[in-house]
């Protein structure tokens, strides 16, 4: 089981305060909730957390160990994921080959066996290509196993890109805005998705505008430019008043 | 280590190093204009020299006649590239790596049509003003090599009043930074990016043009100028053509320095690891925002 | 069945070649095959991780130095030659690559061609290694076992068999794990990182990979000729190189045969003429770019499976 501990994170951009002493903790096992207008720094603090930026200050520790050091690889190696506001999928590859590619650091064959066709390697290939066909039933993909992911839509592209995730086994899964692009029924579904990976052990951190989305998470945090206003349920934060304030006033 | 060496060594580390720094210039203007790597920079040069030899040895022009057909060469040139070729690329949204592509090819076969039509001969011009040489601490330097440097320096002011002052260079400006924005306010940007690269060629050609009296040039110079070239631009800053001054500057004493304390042999040596070197040590200091995806 | 069948005749008209060519033409099938071992390797880096490589004429001439230093001045076996080459080839280019591969796009591309023109003049003036202009001679030709393959009919086989092993060498690579994670970092290179696939190892990878077949390309050619001097080794054979897998087309062995034979067949036909071809070379690749991007077999796959299907590809890799 996992946690996330984010602790005092700053980051700026050319002088321009983006963050400022961020801090939150992601229990393990639980989903967890960032909300924020646009430009509320959210985005910056999932690719701080993921490794994408170096904050200017402040650390971010999984199970106690600090990333600090540690790549985005690494970090992924080590268990934590994302995903992207606009689902980044392998467009000229195939649905299956995309889930395949998710289960790469599962498997350890290296370029020579792949050159020599080893057993190791050929058993390796097996076992991603086995798991990509059941992810694509589970994930209700089946259809479209062998279309190119550059054809699908963004409710398809969305599941590809979760189930992909997946197919790597991850502890910690970031999902930045995971319902945009999506319909109303598609992002109920997605909603279900997201409890089902929570009840299997699978830690979430989310941020949303969606409300509705935001209803599976137990714990949310408010960002607002930059500074957590506001920590609570769902209900606490829609009956806070400066979050009001933020929402409706800003 | 005697000074007239060391003098040695400047004269002539900055009469090349203006050398480089126009082409240079003429690389970091194509590349802000179009955000493409004109591998074919000095490729302008060589035309730029070549058509002048060809317009006194072949059609009897006067030296300053010829001078103006070399530079024209090499701006009709630079035109051409863009309608010809830039153009249906743009066209097709085509990437990077492609455009890079098509500069190799480019410079490969002007090269190669210039070993085709002009032989392995090297060509050199007369120089500007008379064959001699001026002493300055016990170091000389052509006459000619002072009209390059005097020259250069009007050139880079002309440039950097024609950016600044005049509607087509802010146009053409305004067209790199944000091509949309400047077609809505009624910047043609194709035409603009045709301007780009006659610019680019056009400097190019002065760059051949002025060293030709200095250095007899041959058909494979041309890589060696465009990667000298693309030294002096990144030292000064690629989308910077007033960097590659400094640039230029800056590659040329340290390729005298590495003449005198280690062997001329090795100074091609010295630029290339110089520029490898910078290239990997400072790729976001220099290019700020388009540093991260290399262009 | 259909397949099979002309797979097996292709492999018999290629076996029957030497015997009814002219021995010209022989010879000049004998260097497709040693430059497509070379253009293998390019078209890796630039078909699978979009990586323009200039710097493949300095791992051929490393190559072919140590094959001919080997055996001619050390008096060693060929197979050591070869080896001496690959390790040092894969070892400098493990050295330079991990600093410059980290670098993108242009600027890649041009520090490969700096450090192939470092290594031009450096072959130049040590000439108390590589004999400078004047060379190496004396190479032995490849043999073993009493054949000593000294016709262009002979090594002909030992060429296009080496190329073949490469090529399924290559191919396995491709169509395995490391394939794999070569297209995703060429689709969407955050998400594969996200995947924990490193990006730079791999770059760094086939860097090495590509030097290798360089340098196997080198041992072939200066077992074939006899002869190494710095003038094989110009700036031109990188581009000449880089020019197999981009007109040919990068994403397939067929690709680099036809890019291969496109560079030793065409100066051929053109030497009536002079020294045309730089001109055409120069051209053709301005031609590919523009009009037919992904090469001469890319472009004809597409039109044939346009036909086929009526529609756009589905499951086509698009570049």
């Amino acid at each position: 089981m996992t946690s996330l501990d984010v602790r005092e994170i700053g980051h700026s951009f050319g002088g321009l305060n983006v963050l400022t002493n961020v801090s939150f903790e992601v229990p393990a096992g639980k989903i967890v909730g960032l909300i924020g207008p646009n430009g509320s720094g959210k985005s910056t603090l999932f690719n701080i957390i993921n490794g994408f930026l170096v904050p200017r200050a402040g650390k971010v520790l999984l199970n106690g160990t600090d990333l600090s050091a540690m790549s985005v690889e690494a970090r992924s190696r080590a268990g934590l994921v994302r995903t992207f506001q606009t689902p980044k999928v392998f467009e000229h590859m195939t649905v299956i080959e995309n889930l395949m590619a998710g289960a790469y650091k599962l498997t350890r064959s290296g370029v020579l066996s792949d050159m020599l066709r080893l057993p190791g390697a050929r058993r390796d290939v097996a076992m991603m290509r086995d798991q990509a066909h059941e992810l694509c039933r589970r994930f209700g993909l089946e259809r479209l196993h062998a279309t190119a992911a550059g054809l699908l839509t963004s409710g398809q592209r969305r599941m590809l890109e979760l189930a992909r995730t997946y197919a790597g086994k991850p502890q910690l899964l970031l999902l930045d805005e995971p319902s945009s692009g999506l319909t109303a029924e598609e992002v109920s579904q997605l909603g279900e998705w997201l409890k089902t990976l929570n009840n299997e052990g699978m830690t979430l951190l989310l941020v949303s505008h969606d409300m509705q989305l935001m209803n599976v998470a137990s714990m949310v945090h408010v960002l607002y430019f930059g500074e957590i206003v506001a920590t609570g349920t769902m209900d606490d934060i829609q009956r806070n008043p400066k979050v009001r304030e933020v929402y409706l006033g800003a | 280590m005697t000074l007239s060496l060391v003098a040695q060594a400047v004269l002539s580390g900055v009469t090349n190093g203006v050398i480089y720094a126009l082409i240079g210039m003429g690389l970091a203007v194509i590349f802000k204009g179009s955000r493409a790597i004109n591998a074919a920079q000095g490729e302008f040069s060589l035309i730029g020299a070549v058509a002048s030899v060809f317009a006194m040895k072949a059609a009897g022009f006067s030296y300053p006649a010829a001078f103006a057909v070399g530079a024209l060469a090499g701006a009709a040139t630079g035109v051409l590239i863009d309608l010809l070729l830039v153009r249906p690329m743009i066209r097709r949204r085509a990437q990077e790596d492609a455009f890079l592509l098509l500069t190799i090819g480019i410079a490969f076969a002007i090269s190669a049509a210039v070993l085709f039509f002009a032989g392995r001969d090297y060509f050199t011009l007369p120089s500007i003003g008379s064959d001699g040489v001026a002493i300055l601490f016990d170091a000389t330097i052509r006459y000619h090599a002072i009209w390059v440097i005097v020259i250069t320096a009007l050139i880079v002011i002309a440039l950097r009043a024609f950016y600044r002052k005049t509607n087509i260079g802010l146009s053409m400006m305004a067209a790199s930074i944000d091509a949309d924005g400047a077609s809505t306010t009624g910047i043609n940007v194709d035409l603009m990016r045709t301007a780009t690269y006659g610019m680019g060629g056009l400097l190019g050609a002065l760059a051949g043009l002025l060293v030709a009296p200095l250095v007899p040039i041959s058909f494979y110079m041309g890589l060696v100028f465009t990667l000298k070239g693309f030294c002096a631009a990144m030292i000064g800053g690629l989308t910077n053509p007033m960097g590659a001054i400094v640039g230029g500057l800056m590659l040329g004493l340290l390729e005298s320095l590495a003449i005198v304390f280690i062997a001329s042999a090795y100074k091609d040596v010295v630029a290339l690891t110089v520029l490898i070197v910078i290239m990997i040590l400072v790729p976001h200091g220099i290019l700020g925002r388009a540093g991260r995806a290399g262009g | 069945m259909n397949r099979r069948v002309l797979f097996a005749i292709a492999i018999l008209v290629w076996a029957v070649l030497p015997m009814v060519l002219p021995r010209h033409f022989t010879d000049l099938l004998v260097f497709a095959a040693i430059y497509s071992v070379a253009g293998l390797g390019v078209g890796l880096l630039l078909g699978h991780c979009g990586i323009v490589t200039l710097a493949q004429s300095a791992f051929y001439a490393i190559g072919a130095y140590a094959s001919a230093i080997v055996t001619v001045n050390l008096k060693l076996p060929m197979i050591v030659g070869v080896a001496a080459g690959l390790v040092t080839s894969g070892v400098i280019a493990l050295a330079l690559g991990w600093p410059v591969l980290r670098l993108r796009g242009y600027f890649l591309a041009v520090a490969t061609l700096a450090l192939a023109m470092i290594a031009s003049a450096l072959f130049f003036e040590w000439d108390w290694l590589t004999g400078g202009t004047i060379g190496l001679g004396g190479i032995p030709k490849l043999g073993a076992f009493g054949v000593v393959l000294d016709t262009p009919q002979s090594f002909y086989y030992a060429a296009w068999i080496t190329a073949a092993l490469s090529m399924i060498l290559v191919h396995n690579l491709v169509s395995g794990r490391t394939g794999l994670a070569m297209r995703s970092m060429r689709d969407a290179i955050d998400a594969a990182r996200v995947l924990a696939i490193d990006i730079h190892s791999l770059r760094v990878q086939m860097f090495v990979l590509c030097a290798m077949l360089g340098s196997l390309s080198g041992s072939l050619f200066a077992h074939y000729t006899g002869y190494v001097s710095v003038a094989s080794f110009s700036i031109d054979k990188a581009i000449l190189f880089l020019l197999i897998p981009v007109i040919g087309g990068a994403g397939s062995i067929a690709g680099i045969i036809v890019g291969a034979l496109f560079i030793t067949f065409v100066p051929e036909v053109l030497s009536k003429i002079g020294d045309f071809h730089g001109i055409v070379f120069g051209l053709a690749l301005v031609i590919v770019v523009i009009a037919a991007p992904h090469g001469i077999v890319g472009t004809v796959e597409r039109w044939w499976h346009n036909r086929r299907s009526g529609v756009s590809p589905t499951a086509e890799a698009r570049r």
